[in-house]
C-alpha cells in the first residue's frame, strides 16, 4: 500500500508538471532540452558571438566548399549544415594547426544550436497544378500548403527562420522554387508532398533526397512530381551532373533519415498499419537546383481511402506537421552535437 | 461533499472529474453527483424554433430529440475540439458548463472553487489541450488535462504493469502503466472506434437494403443494442421504413462484420504496446489488460482480445464494470489526490 501511495504521489506530480508544460507552451520532450529562455539567450549569443564563429568556420570549411560558396555570408549560412568531424578527418591534421586565424575551440557551445537557422519549406504543387486528388475532391496542393503553414508555426515558435516557396494557392515552377531557396540562403530545404500509390490498400510514407535511382516506381513518381519543372533542355545536362555528383547527398540523406524516422514513429502511434517505405534517392527536379541539403517527403497517401479521410482532419495534418518538425529538430540537434565533438 | 472552507468563510472546493467524449460525456464530483449526457449541443435555427423550444441552447438528449429545429453540433471530433470553428468551441463551453451545472449545488453559490480533471484522448495534441483549456476558462478555477486511459488506470489503481484499452466513439486509446505518468511511448490512439463501426454498419446495411431508408441515428441505436463480435447469440432483426412502411431486416451478419472491423487494428496495437514493455514485465502486463470505454460493451470483445493474446503467450482481459463513469471517476480520484499547492499552480 505504501508503494502504491508513493507511485500515486509521483504520478500526480508528473501529471501536474505535464499540464504546466502545456500552459507554458512547451512541447513534450522539449522542456528539459531547450527552454524558451534558452532560445532567447542563444539569440543574444547569435548577435554577439556569431561573427567570430562565421569567420572561423568559413575558413575551416573553405577547402571543401562546394565552389559557389565564396561569399563569406553564404559560407556562413552553409557552414552550419556541415559536420566538423569530417573536416578534421579530411584535413588529416587538427583543424587549428592549419590556420593562423582564431581557432574554433574558444567558441561558446551555446552558439551551436543556431547552426541550423533557416528552413525553406516548399508546399508541393499549387495553382493550376493540383497534384494528386482524393476521391472526395481534396487536392494535394491544399494539403501540402496547410501542413507547411502548421510546420512553419512550429519552427518559428522554436526559434527557426522559415521561408516558404509559396504562401498561397499559386503556380510556381520547380526551378523558381529552387531559386527562392537559394536566394533566401536556407540551411535546409523540405518539399512536402502527398503520394498516390496504385495499390490503394497501401498506406505508406517515404522520404527522398537527390540522387539516381533504378527503381521504376521511383522513376515514375519523380516524373510525375517533376511536371511543370520550368527547366529547359539546356538545363538538363547540368541537372544530370548534379544528380550523380552532388556533394550535399550525405547531409540530405541524414536529414531525410531523421524526417522519415520522426514521421514513421508519429504515424504508427495513430495507425499501426502505416508502412515505412524508407529513405530513397530520386531525381526530383525541385531538389536539383537547391544549394543546401534538400529532401522531398511524401507524408501520406491520398490513394488510400482512410488516409484521405484522415488528411481532411486538421488534427491529422497537425500531427504530420509536428512529426516533420520533430525530424528537422532532431537533425539540428545532431548537427549541434557533431559540432561540439568536432569543434 | 465539499472538502474545505464552509463555516470559516473560505471558498468551498468542489473537485470534479470529466470524461469528454465524442458520443457521451460524463462527470463525477466530490459531492457524490454523477451524470452522463450525449455530447450534442444545438441552437434553434430561427425565430420560430426559438419560440417553440423556449431555450437559447439545448444540450444532450434534449438537443438530439429536437434536432430538426436546431443547428446541432457534436463539438468533440475524435475526442478533441475541432479546429477552425468558433461554433464548436462555443458548443464545448456549453457542454462543459452544462456538465458542471449538473454537479454544482445551489447552497455554495459563488463561494465555491471548482477544480477539474478532464480526460482527453491519449495522444491529444498540445494545441488541442490548449483549446480545451481556453474553452473552460471561467468555468473552473483550476484545470488539469490528462489522457482518458490514464484517468481510467488511475481510478482503478492499475498503475503498475497494466494496459488500458479504452475504446470510445471517436478514438481507441491504449495506455501502458509502468508506475509513472505515461509518456508518448506508453500510449497510442487509433481513430477507429465506435463511430467507425457506425460508418461500416451504415455502408453495409444501405448497400444490401437500398430500398429502405436508414438514418445514422438508427444505425447507432442498433449498434448500441446489438453489437457483438464472435458468435451471434440471436438473429438481429430491426425495423426500417420502405416507402413509408415499417419493414423488418436481419442485420446479424452486417453487425458482426462492422464490429469486427475494429479488431485487426486494436489487437495489433495492443500486442505492439505489450511488446515494447521490458521483457520481464510483459507477462504481467498481458495478464492485466483492462478494457474500458463505451465500445467495451460490444459483446464478446474482451474474450476476442484475450484470444488474440494467446499468440504472444496468453493473458487476461478484464472488462470494466462501469464503462460510463470509469473515466470521470478516475479523473475525480486524481483531482482529490492532487495537493492544493499543485491546484494553485494550475489555476486559470
Amino acid at each position: 500500500m505504501a508503494s502504491l501511495s508513493r507511485i500515486k504521489r509521483q504520478i500526480v506530480r508528473q501529471a501536474v508538471d505535464e499540464n504546466l508544460d502545456t500552459i507554458n507552451g512547451v512541447l513534450p520532450g522539449i522542456r528539459n532540452d531547450r527552454s524558451r529562455s534558452e532560445i532567447t539567450l542563444l539569440s543574444v549569443f547569435f548577435y554577439v558571438a556569431l561573427p567570430a564563429a562565421v569567420f572561423a568556420l568559413s575558413y575551416i570549411l573553405s577547402p571543401m566548399a562546394v565552389g559557389e560558396a565564396t561569399d563569406s555570408r553564404l559560407a556562413a549560412t552553409r557552414a552550419p549544415v556541415r559536420r566538423a568531424e569530417p573536416v578534421v578527418a579530411e584535413a588529416g591534421v587538427p583543424a587549428e594547426s592549419t590556420t593562423t586565424y582564431a581557432s574554433p575551440r574558444p567558441l561558446d557551445p551555446a552558439v551551436m544550436p543556431l547552426t541550423l537557422r533557416r528552413v525553406v519549406l516548399d508546399p508541393g504543387h499549387g495553382g493550376s497544378n493540383l497534384g494528386t486528388v482524393a476521391p472526395g475532391g481534396l487536392p494535394e496542393k491544399v494539403i501540402t500548403l496547410d501542413i507547411a503553414d502548421r510546420l512553419r508555426q512550429l519552427l518559428e515558435d522554436h526559434g527557426y527562420d522559415v521561408v516558404m516557396t509559396r504562401e498561397t494557392d499559386e503556380s510556381k515552377s520547380l526551378k523558381k522554387r529552387g531559386d527562392m531557396a537559394n536566394e533566401a540562403e536556407g540551411d535546409i530545404f523540405l518539399s512536402i508532398h502527398v503520394n498516390w500509390i496504385e495499390l490503394q490498400e497501401i498506406r505508406g510514407i517515404e522520404t527522398f533526397y537527390l540522387g539516381p535511382t533504378d527503381d521504376p516506381y521511383v522513376t515514375e513518381l519523380a516524373a510525375t512530381e517533376n511536371q511543370g519543372s520550368g527547366y529547359s533542355l539546356a538545363d538538363f545536362r547540368g541537372i544530370l551532373e548534379r544528380v550523380y555528383a552532388d556533394v550535399r547527398q550525405k547531409e540530405s540523406r541524414e536529414l531525410a533519415t531523421a524526417v522519415q524516422s520522426a514521421l514513421f514513429d508519429s504515424l504508427t502511434k495513430v495507425n499501426p498499419t502505416v508502412r515505412n517505405r524508407g529513405v530513397k534517392s530520386a531525381p526530383f527536379g525541385v531538389l536539383v537546383r537547391t544549394e543546401m541539403p534538400a529532401i522531398l517527403a511524401e507524408v501520406s497517401c491520398l490513394s488510400n481511402a482512410l488516409e484521405a479521410r484522415l488528411l481532411a482532419m486538421p488534427s491529422y495534418r497537425q500531427l504530420l506537421a509536428e512529426a516533420l518538425f520533430s525530424g528537422i529538430d532532431s537533425y539540428a540537434r545532431e548537427l549541434n552535437q557533431a559540432y561540439q565533438i568536432g569543434g | 461533499m465539499t472538502e474545505d472552507g464552509g463555516k470559516s468563510g473560505k471558498p468551498r472546493v468542489l473537485t470534479v472529474g470529466v470524461d469528454l467524449g465524442t458520443s457521451r460525456s460524463a462527470v463525477s464530483a466530490s459531492n457524490g453527483e454523477r451524470h452522463v449526457i450525449d455530447s450534442y449541443v444545438g441552437w434553434p435555427v430561427d425565430m420560430v424554433a426559438r419560440k417553440v423550444l423556449k431555450k437559447k441552447v439545448l444540450i444532450g438528449d434534449d438537443a438530439v430529440e429536437n434536432r430538426v429545429m436546431l443547428d446541432l453540433r457534436r463539438p468533440l471530433e475524435k475526442g478533441l475540439i475541432r479546429e477552425g470553428s468558433e461554433r464548436d468551441a462555443e458548443a464545448v463551453q456549453e457542454l462543459l458548463s452544462h456538465l458542471l451545472s449538473l454537479v454544482k449545488t445551489d447552497e455554495d453559490g459563488d463561494n465555491q472553487k471548482v477544480r477539474a480533471v478532464v480526460g482527453v484522448p491519449a495522444e491529444a495534441l498540445r494545441v488541442n489541450k490548449q483549446q480545451l483549456r481556453n474553452a473552460m476558462e471561467g468555468l473552473v478555477d483550476s484545470l488539469m488535462i490528462v489522457s482518458e486511459p490514464f484517468a481510467v488506470a488511475y481510478g482503478l489503481e492499475a498503475l503498475l504493469h497494466a494496459l488500458v484499452v479504452d475504446i470510445g466513439a471517436g478514438t481507441s486509446d491504449f495506455c501502458v502503466m509502468n508506475g509513472r505518468y505515461p509518456t508518448d511511448d506508453d500510449q497510442r490512439t487509433l481513430t477507429m472506434a465506435g463511430d467507425y463501426i457506425d460508418e461500416q454498419l451504415f455502408d453495409l446495411v444501405t448497400s444490401k437494403h437500398s430500398e429502405a431508408t436508414f438514418s445514422r441515428h438508427m444505425i447507432r441505436e442498433w449498434k448500441e443494442q446489438h453489437s457483438y463480435v464472435g458468435e451471434a447469440k440471436d438473429p438481429i432483426v430491426v425495423s426500417a421504413p420502405v416507402q413509408g412502411k415499417p419493414t423488418d431486416f436481419d442485420i446479424t451478419e452486417e453487425m458482426k462484420v462492422a464490429c469486427e472491423s475494429l479488431l485487426p487494428s486494436v489487437t495489433e496495437t495492443m500486442i505492439d504496446l505489450v511488446a515494447r514493455v521490458e521483457p520481464e514485465y510483459q507477462a504481467k502486463v498481458r495478464s492485466n489488460v483492462i478494457l474500458s470505454g463505451g465500445s467495451c460493451l460490444i459483446r464478446g470483445m474482451g474474450q476476442v482480445l484475450q484470444e488474440a493474446l494467446k499468440d504472444v503467450g496468453g493473458g487476461q482481459v478484464r472488462v470494466v464494470k462501469d464503462p460510463v463513469f470509469v473515466g470521470s471517476d478516475g479523473g475525480l480520484a486524481l483531482a482529490k489526490d492532487a495537493p492544493a499547492s499543485d491546484w494553485e499552480k494550475l489555476s486559470s
